[in-house]
C-alpha cells in the first residue's frame, strides 16, 4: 500500500507540475464544446436564393414576396437570367427560382404550371432544403391566394409531436454526444504519454530497480488520471447543462457511474498505446489518430451507424465512444432508461476490462534492450 | 565469499554479441570498478546482474539468488543507480527521496545524506534544474537508500568535474557498511586504480581481473597497462590533419573574447570573460559542473547573445556579422547532435550542404572524409546505432568538413573510453600543428595537460589563466586535478 500510495502521489505532483495535463483536461473541452456548439450546426440556416419572374401577371409577384418571407431563406429578385445563373455558378446562391411568363396563363386554364427551381447539387443537404421549400412555398401560397379554388383540400393532415426534443435543436443531443468524443480524446491522450515519459526519461529502469510490482505499476496510472478524467467530465456537463443550458432528463449518480466506465476504456487505450511504444511522440501521434477519428466518424454521432456498410457496423461494435453516445444522449434527452443504461454499462465494462488485462500484460518489469 | 558469481555467460542483442561466454567472481565486502571501452558490454552486464536482463546462456548468481527467478528477494537488497540517474525531473529533491524510500520501505532518515551530498539547501528545487554534478549526488542518495547490501552504479560519474568526482567517492565510501559489495563502472582510470579490484573487460570478455595495484603502481601507468591490455595504442600520423589544408592568415587574436558577459537576470552566468588566442593553439577551458563554460561557448559561435562585450572569429565580429564568423568555425556540441536516423554518410552529405559546399564539390569531399576517418565500411548504418566513440568521431567529421581554420569542441571526450580519447587527441594535437586554433572543455585532468594553455573558470569568472606547467606552480601541485582543486577551493576562500 506504501508503495502504491507514493506512486500516486508522484504522478499526482507531475500532473500539478506539467500544466500539459490540466490543459489537456479542460481547456481542451472547452474548445471542443464551443466549435460544436457555435461551429456545427445540422439545423438548415438562412440559404440565399434568387428569383427570376417572367410573368407580368400582379397575382405572381405576390408569389415572389412569399419566397422573401421566410426566416430560412434570403432571396434577391434578378431581372437577369444569365446573371442568376452565374451567381450560382460563384457560389453567391445556393438556389434560383425561375418563374416563366405563361405561369400565370396556364394556372388560369386550370393546367399544370411549372416553375424552374435551380439548386447547387455539390451541397446535397442544401439542395435538397431548397426543393423542398420552393414546392412547399409554392403550395401555400397557392392556398391562400386567387387562385384556392384550384387547390385539392388534402385528406389526411400529419400532426407532428417532436418527442424529447421539442425544440427540435440539434444541440441537445450534438452537445452530449461531444462530451462522448472530447472525452475518448481525453482519456487516451492523458495516459499515452505517461508510460512512455518513463521508458524515455530512464525513471522507469529506476523502478524496475525496487520492489514496485506490476500491478502497482498499473494502477498508479490509472487512479490518478481517472480522477483527473472525471473532473474533466464534471467541468464537460457543467458546461453544456449550466453554460449553454442543455436540458438534462437523467439522473447525474448514473451519468458520473456510467462515465466512470467509458473513462476507464479510454484510459486504458492510452495506457496500452504508451506502453506498447515507449517513445512519447510517436505515442501522442498514434493517440490522436485512435482516440479522434473513430469517435467521431463511426461512434454515431454525425453518421447513423444504421446507414453505414455492413462490415462498418460490426467495427463499432468495438468502439467504446459508440455506447457511451447511445447512453448520454438518452441520458440528456430521455432520462434514465434502464436498459440502456444496463446494456451499453455491461460493453464498456467487458471493453475496459479487456484493455486493463492487456496493459498488464504488455507491462515488462524488465529491459530488453 | 563472492558477491556475484558469474559462469560462461553469452548476451545477444538480435545478431551483436554484447557479452561472450564471460565468466567473472566479485568479491563481497570490496568495491570492484569496472572497465572497459563504449559497447564493451559494461552496463549490460551489471543489468544482467541485478535481473534488469535476462541471459541467453549461461548462470548469474547476485548475493547466492538467481536474478532471472529470484528477482522479487533480490532487490530489496540492491541499490542501482542507471545511468540516467532514474530521477524525475519535476519532482524536488525532497520529493525524489521520499519516493524512493517509499518504494524501498525505509524511514525518512535523510539528515545524514543530504549533509553529504551539501544539497541540504536545494531541498525544494526539483532535480531538473540542479547541475549535473547535484543531480548525480541525488541519484546516488537515492540508491544509498535502505543500505543496500549491494550497490551497482553505472558510470555514475560521466561528465562531472573532479571535485563533484572526489565528493561522490567519498559519498560512496563513507556511507556504505564495511559489508556492502559495491560494482561501479567508469571511464576514469584514476578512479578505479582506487578501487580495491579492477575487471575490465572488452569484447563481451574479461580480459584483467585483479587489485588494481597488482597491475601498477601509479594511476598513469596503469592507464598505460589498461590500454596495452586493450589492445595497445600507439600514436600514428593522423590523416585527418595531413588532409587538412591551411589557408587562415596570420591574426594577432584567431579568437578573441572581450569582456563577453552573460546576465540572466541578476545572475551572472558569465562575468568579464577576456581572453586571446593564436593561431595553432589548443586552449581549455575548465571549471566545475555550471561555471558558464558551455554558455561562453554559446556566445562564442553566436548561439546565444552576451548582455555586453563581444567576441572576434578570424577578425570578424560575431555580433556584427555572426554568419560570417560562423563560417571560419567548426562546432562539435555537449551533446550528440547529428541526425540519429540518417546514415554517417547521409549526416556527412548534410552538413556540408549547410556550411555552404556546393553541390559539384560536395561528393568528391564526402568522399574524403570518409577516406580520412576510415567510415568506409560504417558509412552506410544508421548513426544512432554507432558505439559512443564512433559518434564522437563523426561528430567531429561533420565539424571539420568545411576545412575550417577554427575548431570548438564542447567535452568532446566525455563518456569515451580511453583508447578512443587518446586517438582523438591525437587527431588535435596534430590539427594544432597544422595550424588549426582550437578551443576546448573537458572534465578529464590528463587531457587538460595537452592543451597549450588553460583558462580555469569557476562562478562565471576566470579565476586562473596560463600554460599547465604555470598553474601547477602556482598551485604548487604536481597533478593538474589537485591543481585544479586547490585552485577552485582558493577562489572560494577569497
Amino acid at each position: 500500500m506504501r508503495i502504491l500510495s507514493a506512486l500516486i502521489k508522484k504522478e499526482f505532483l507531475q500532473i500539478l507540475r506539467d500544466p500539459s495535463s490540466i490543459i489537456i483536461a479542460f481547456v481542451l473541452p472547452l474548445i471542443s464544446i464551443l466549435i460544436y456548439m457555435y461551429g456545427i450546426n445540422l439545423d438548415t440556416v438562412s440559404v440565399k436564393m434568387g428569383i427570376k419572374n417572367d410573368d407580368a401577371n400582379p397575382e405572381v409577384t405576390t408569389l415572389v414576396k412569399a419566397y422573401g418571407h421566410s426566416k430560412y431563406i434570403n432571396s434577391t429578385v434578378y431581372d437577369n437570367e444569365n446573371e442568376l445563373t452565374e451567381d450560382i455558378v460563384r457560389s453567391k446562391l445556393k438556389g434560383g427560382v425561375i418563374i416563366p411568363n405563361d405561369f400565370s396563363k396556364k394556372i388560369s386554364k386550370g393546367q399544370t404550371a411549372e416553375i424552374l427551381v435551380i439548386t447547387d447539387g455539390s451541397e446535397v443537404n442544401t439542395a435538397n432544403y431548397v426543393q423542398n421549400y420552393a414546392s412547399q412555398i409554392a403550395n401555400q401560397w397557392l392556398l391562400t391566394g386567387k387562385y384556392k379554388y384550384l387547390a385539392q383540400k388534402p385528406i389526411v393532415t400529419p400532426e407532428i409531436r417532436v418527442w424529447y426534443n421539442e425544440d427540435v435543436n440539434s444541440h441537445y443531443f450534438i452537445l452530449p454526444g461531444s462530451i462522448a468524443i472530447t472525452m475518448t480524446l481525453i482519456g487516451i491522450l492523458l495516459t499515452a504519454l505517461v508510460v512512455a515519459r518513463e521508458w524515455e526519461r530512464g525513471t522507469m529502469e529506476a523502478l524496475l530497480s525496487t520492489q514496485v510490482k506490476k500491478t502497482q505499476i498499473v494502477l498508479s496510472k490509472y487512479i490518478p488520471y481517472f480522477t483527473l478524467g472525471m473532473l474533466s467530465i464534471s467541468f464537460n456537463v457543467f458546461m453544456c447543462t449550466v453554460v449553454f443550458g442543455v436540458p438534462f432528463r437523467g439522473n447525474y449518480l448514473v451519468l458520473f457511474f456510467v462515465s466512470g466506465l467509458f473513462l476507464f476504456t479510454s484510459l486504458g487505450i492510452g495506457l496500452l498505446i504508451s506502453t506498447v511504444l515507449k517513445n512519447q511522440f510517436l505515442a501522442s501521434q498514434v493517440a490522436i489518430a485512435i482516440g479522434f477519428l473513430p469517435a467521431l466518424m463511426l461512434s454515431g454521432l454525425m453518421f447513423p451507424i444504421n446507414s453505414m456498410p455492413t462490415f462498418f457496423q460490426y467495427l463499432t461494435q468495438i468502439l467504446p465512444p459508440r455506447y457511451f453516445i447511445t447512453f448520454i444522449e438518452s441520458e440528456f434527452m430521455t432520462g434514465t432508461v434502464w436498459e440502456i443504461v444496463i446494456i451499453n454499462s455491461i460493453f464498456l465494462t467487458v471493453i475496459g476490462v479487456f484493455f486493463f488485462i492487456l496493459v498488464c500484460k504488455k507491462t515488462e518489469m524488465r529491459l530488453n534492450k | 565469499m563472492y558477491a556475484v558469481e558469474i559462469k560462461n555467460l553469452t548476451k545477444k542483442f538480435d545478431s551483436r554479441t554484447a557479452l561472450d561466454n564471460l565468466s567473472l567472481n566479485i568479491k563481497k565486502g570490496k568495491i570492484t570498478g569496472l572497465i572497459g571501452a563504449d559497447g564493451a558490454g559494461k552496463t549490460t552486464l551489471l543489468r544482467l546482474i541485478i535481473g534488469l536482463l535476462l541471459p541467453n546462456n549461461g548462470n548469474i548468481k547476485t548475493l547466492s539468488l538467481n536474478p532471472t527467478t529470484e528477482k522479487e528477494i533480490l532487490t530489496p537488497k540492491i541499490g542501482y543507480m542507471p545511468q540516467k540517474f532514474g530521477l524525475y525531473e519535476d519532482l524536488s529533491v525532497i520529493e525524489n527521496l521520499k519516493l524512493y524510500a517509499d518504494l524501498k520501505h525505509v524511514s525518512y532518515d535523510f539528515e545524514k545524506l543530504l549533509n553529504f551530498t551539501k544539497l541540504e539547501p536545494f531541498q525544494q528545487r526539483k532535480a531538473g534544474a540542479l547541475s549535473g554534478g547535484m543531480k548525480q549526488k541525488l541519484g546516488l542518495a537515492c540508491a544509498l537508500l535502505g543500505k543496500p547490501e549491494f550497490l551497482v552504479l553505472d558510470e555514475p560519474s560521466v561528465g562531472v568535474d573532479p571535485i563533484s568526482r572526489r565528493d561522490l567517492s567519498k559519498m560512496v565510501k563513507n556511507l556504505i557498511t564495511p559489508e556492502t559489495t559495491v560494482l561501479w563502472s567508469t571511464a576514469y582510470l584514476d578512479e578505479a586504480h582506487d578501487f580495491d579490484t579492477a575487471v575490465v573487460i572488452d569484447k563481451g570478455k574479461v580480459i584483467y581481473n585483479g587489485k588494481p595495484h597488482d597491475l601498477a603502481e601509479t594511476s598513469k601507468e596503469f592507464e598505460e597497462k589498461v590500454i596495452e591490455l586493450m589492445g595497445g595504442y600507439k600514436p600514428e600520423i593522423s590523416k585527418i590533419a595531413e588532409n587538412y589544408k591551411d589557408t587562415a592568415d596570420v591574426l594577432e587574436c584567431t579568437v578573441e573574447a572581450t569582456n563577453l558577459e552573460k546576465k540572466y537576470g541578476d545572475f551572472y552566468a558569465v562575468k568579464n570573460n577576456s581572453f586571446c588566442i593564436q593561431k595553432g593553439e589548443i586552449f581549455g577551458l575548465l571549471g566545475p559542473n555550471g561555471a558558464g563554460k558551455s554558455t561562453s561557448f554559446k556566445m562564442m559561435c553566436g548561439l546565444t547573445t552576451p548582455t555586453s562585450g563581444t567576441a572576434k572569429i578570424s577578425g570578424v565580429d560575431i555580433l556584427k556579422n555572426p554568419s560570417k564568423a560562423r563560417s571560419n568555425l567548426g562546432y562539435m556540441a555537449q551533446k550528440f547532435s547529428l541526425y540519429g536516423s540518417l546514415t554517417v554518410r547521409q549526416n556527412l552529405e548534410f552538413f556540408a550542404a549547410a556550411y555552404g559546399i556546393g553541390l559539384f564539390d560536395r561528393k568528391k569531399r564526402v568522399d574524403e572524409i570518409v577516406e580520412i576517418f576510415d567510415f568506409q565500411e560504417i558509412q552506410h548504418q544508421k548513426s544512432e546505432d554507432l558505439p559512443l566513440g564512433f559518434k564522437q568521431k563523426l561528430s567531429m567529421a561533420c565539424a571539420l568538413i568545411h576545412n575550417p581554420p577554427i575548431l570548438f569542441l564542447d567535452e568532446p571526450t566525455s563518456g569515451v573510453d580511453i583508447v578512443t580519447r587518446r586517438e582523438f587527441w591525437n587527431h588535435i594535437t596534430q590539427l594544432a600543428k597544422k595550424g588549426v586554433t582550437i578551443l576546448v572543455t573537458t572534465h578529464f585532468m590528463d587531457e587538460a595537460e595537452y592543451c597549450d594553455r588553460i583558462s580555469l573558470f569557476y562562478k562565471g569568472e576566470t579565476i586562473a589563466i596560463g600554460t599547465p606547467k604555470e598553474l601547477k606552480q602556482k598551485a604548487n601541485e604536481s597533478t593538474m586535478e589537485n591543481t585544479f582543486i586547490k585552485l577552485i577551493k582558493e577562489s572560494d576562500e577569497k
